[in-house]
């Protein structure tokens, strides 16, 4: 590995391996095609903060993106920004919120990074009214297995030049190649929000366009943006106690962590099933975030979500080895999808059986 | 046996044409680039288009799937001749409204889907100009857009799911009403990509409330750069109305001519805008528009006073294709993007590009994406000036580009935009796009010689350059 010892650096918190900080796109190439070469696994690290979703790649090299964290553009005016993969979530948003904007990524705390965001495919809790990470995606350049540097998208709002392999890169794993840089689509945040604890989730997802309409054991939640009369006509039509301001619900807390993605009109359903479970709902998108300290009754879930179509996903667990498959039933596209990821990692370097399947 | 006899066994010989005149009417979409089919089928369910690949496959003729025709960029139009596959027979509608969305035949018409959803209090938000002829499945397809896309996004943000064909004649499901469906998001692939990739047979869609109330704007300019500038200010502003759509006087002439709107053909460009919402944020939002058209010098602001004004706007807006017919015979129409901050400098230099060739150009467009529909009306019967035509469209896409545009907004790529692709794109960029197609269709049997421009897949696993033969397409 000599011809990487320039790259080589310590990564808190990572595995055994050989730990490397690419410093420039054409760095991540020059590890992956060695890796390719030498067949070594390349585990990804942004945040460090979803290692243990799918099953872990072996020791190999351990990758970090934290030195290709630079925000490279910023366009206010044209609601786009472009930053590095190892850019934080939560640095992203800091900046953005000094002119009123937001790249609507997951609400999150500590080190979370924007690759690692895009790999996972995580998205914020007001997807049901904003849509998920997917849709914020405007251009992803990414490096392949073998080294190659691919750019899909571009730097507009609107596009259709070619297929959308930006699109299918979130939530890969990067099983279409390392993310390095990501133009997102901005919003603009209004001044005045609430959230406002109810009752019904019926009745406040039948409020006008409602934020986000959020469950947890703690009650429900739901969440409202505009401007301050605005706010204040939902409140007040609501009937419900309001906070001025977003105060997200945390994650659930436990050894196990699940996401259940259901049918939207399920959830409330999935909530009598989850229990005794913790949990954080988000009605109107199907997403119920878990916390679990077994796995008991797990297979029970993952059944009743793949007979409506969804899935519960195991993404954290304790031990090195998951205690069951972390996807449930692979897709029945597995064999379209092995086929694509072979000619994006020939070697299969980059994460590889993190995704369902084995893949 | 003959794929044709193959075809009639399968579907009768009412479902399945190949006379000359019904081979010249599929021979193109509303493009300009006519192919010439062997035959057209029309199939009622997913078991036929599965027979109709299995078909195409034995006798190995192309399949070139298609919507109601309405494309701009020939995505329809079979250029490599094959089979002509019509879904307008596979157009029900299953609403599921507890989950606001709705399993849709790829023949819909989009306006249907909207007005029949209107019941629950839902619509479907993609709304291109064609949206009472266009179906869904072309919209999925071209992953159209629509005025209305400024705020809720294009088409691919509005499936979440399908049942679709593959080339190897599978029936295969991706996505669904359950969220992040596991694996890789072949969804988004699929979505956009013209046919290229597998013919949807059953389409899930999202569907949005109602807004709960509506403004809809119109504010006249004596400028087209005070238009554009208000555009930007707009957006610059933390606004993202519902819609934002400029049309240059040219055009408002040729439509007031048409229509009779009551639109300001004095003005040099106007621009509708429309905010939806509660009350109380409708009104707040429309005020501020006026005030940066005015601070622009907006020469006035005109609010649709009830829902037969709106429609009409909406109406003036929407049939400004139809009306260039009283110009010229034909029309070239160009979809390109610019980000919004370069829209005053994109919009000079369009006209500038008209003048320097001598032709007749109009703008109509979605003017809050920054992307521009720049109108070339003329006679395609005199070559010179089809020439010219082609010329301008060419140096538009290059200006756009160079101002960090894009090739395309929302008409796909089709066999117009598929040789500027490299304009757009890198060697590596465009090998990695050709790979999903060989991935999805190694045999090329699906719409062959779309998207990608011939020599596309230029690289091999190992970086060795792996050389096509001539004019060879992929």
């Amino acid at each position: 590995m000599n011809v990487l010892a320039d790259l080589e650096t310590e990564i808190a918190g990572a595995p055994e391996g050989l730990h490397l900080g690419p410093r420039t796109v054409d760095d991540v190439s020059r590890i992956l095609r060695v890796a390719t070469d030498e067949e070594i696994a390349v585990r990804v690290w942004g945040g460090g903060t979803h290692q243990r979703y799918g099953v872990e790649p072996s020791p190999g090299i351990v990758m970090t993106m934290a030195h290709l964290n630079q925000v490279e553009t910023w366009e206010p005016d044209d609601l786009t920004l472009v930053a590095g993969a190892g850019a934080g979530v939560v640095e992203i948003e800091n900046l953005l919120s000094t002119r009123q904007q937001s790249a609507l990524l997951p609400e999150m705390q500590g080190s979370g990074t924007l690759g690692g965001v895009l790999a996972t495919g995580r998205s914020s809790l007001k997807r049901a009214r904003m849509l998920g990470t997917r849709e914020r995606v405007l251009e992803i350049t990414a490096v392949t297995g073998d080294g190659r540097v691919v750019r899909s998208g571009g730097r507009v709002v609107k596009n259709v030049s070619g297929y959308d392999l930006h699109r299918a890169m979130v939530g890969a794993f990067g099983s279409l190649g390392v993310i390095v840089s990501v133009c997102l689509k901005l919003w603009p945040v209004p001044p005045d929000s609430a959230t406002i604890r109810v009752d019904d989730a019926g009745s406040a997802l039948s409020t006008e366009r409602p934020l986000a309409v959020l469950e947890t054991r703690a009650g429900l939640d739901l969440f409202v943006w505009g401007t301050s009369s605005e706010v204040e006509a939902a409140v007040a039509r609501s009937g419900g106690t309001a906070a001025r301001g977003l105060h997200w619900p945390s994650d659930p807390v436990g050894e196990f962590r699940w996401s259940l993605r259901i049918p939207p009109a399920s959830v409330a359903g999935a909530i009598e099933m989850v229990q005794p479970w913790d949990y954080l709902a988000v009605h109107g998108a199907g997403e119920i975030r878990l916390a679990s300290n077994s796995v008991e009754g797990a297979t029970e879930i993952r059944d009743w979500a793949e007979s409506l179509g969804g899935a519960l996903v195991l993404v954290d667990h304790p031990d090195a080895d998951p205690p069951l498959d972390p996807w449930g039933t692979p897709p029945m596209t597995l064999a379209i999808q092995r086929r694509l990821v072979a000619e994006f990692d020939p070697a299969r370097i980059i994460n590889p059986n993190r995704l369902p399947g084995g893949l | 046996m003959s794929a044709r006899d193959d075809f009639r066994r399968l579907l009768g010989t009412d479902r399945v044409l190949d006379d000359p005149l019904e081979r010249h009417i599929y021979a193109k979409d509303a493009s300009l680039m006519r192919g010439d089919p062997d035959l057209i089928v029309f199939p009622a369910s997913t078991g036929e288009v599965v027979a109709i690949v299995e078909i195409a496959n034995r006798h190995s003729i192309p399949v070139v799937p298609r919507g109601a025709g309405t494309g701009l960029t020939a995505g329809a139009s079979p250029v490599m001749g094959g089979v002509v596959v019509s879904l307008t027979a596979m157009n029900d509608i299953e609403f599921d409204i507890p989950n606001q969305a709705a399993w849709v035949g790829p023949g819909a018409i989009n306006l249907d889907l909207s007005r029949q959803a209107k019941q629950f209090g839902l619509h479907f938000a993609p709304d291109p100009s064609s949206q009472s002829a266009c179906t869904i499945g072309g919209n999925l397809a071209n992953n159209s857009g629509g005025p209305h896309c400024l705020a809720e996004g294009s088409t691919t943000s509005h499936v979440l799911g399908m049942e679709f064909v593959s080339a190897a004649g599978e029936i295969l499901h991706v996505g669904g009403l359950a969220p992040d469906a596991t694996g890789l998001d072949l969804r988004a692939l699929v979505v956009g990509s013209e046919g290229t990739l597998g013919i949807a047979t059953r389409i899930l869609v999202r569907l949005l409330p109602l807004p709960g109330d509506v403004r809809t704007l119109l504010l006249d300019f004596s400028s087209v750069e005070a238009a554009a500038h208000t555009v930007s200010d707009v957006i610059a502003a933390g606004m993202v109305p519902a819609a934002l759509e400029m049309m240059d006087q040219r055009m408002t002439i040729a439509v007031e001519n048409w229509l009779g709107a009551g639109l300001p053909i004095d003005a040099a460009a106007i621009l509708l805008a429309e905010v939806v919402g509660s009350t109380a944020s409708v009104e707040s939002e429309a005020e501020t528009i006026s005030q940066i058209g005015l601070r622009n010098g907006c020469r006035n602001v005109v609010i649709a006073s009830d829902e037969a004004e709106r429609n009409l706007l909406w109406k003036g807006r929407k049939s400004a294709f139809g009306a260039v017919a009283q110009l010229a015979p034909d029309y070239y129409l160009h979809d390109t993007v610019v980000p919004r901050t370069r829209l005053v400098e994109a919009m000079t230099g369009v006209y500038e590009i008209a003048d320097r060739y001598g032709l007749t150009m109009l703008n109509v467009f979605h003017a809050g994406d920054g992307n521009l529909h720049p109108l070339i009306a003329f006679d395609s019967s005199d070559a010179a000036v089809a020439a010219k035509v082609r010329q301008a469209g060419d140096d538009i896409v290059e200006l756009c580009l160079g101002l960090g545009g894009a090739l395309s907004g929302e008409h796909g790529v089709g066999v117009e935009k598929r040789d500027l692709m490299s304009h757009s794109f890198s060697e590596l960029d465009l090998d990695a796009q050709a790979r999903v197609k060989d991935v999805f269709d190694p045999d090329h049997r699906l719409n062959p010689a779309k998207i990608l421009p011939a020599g596309s897949r230029c690289f091999d696993f190992g970086g060795i350059r792996r050389e096509l033969p001539e004019g060879a397409w992929v």
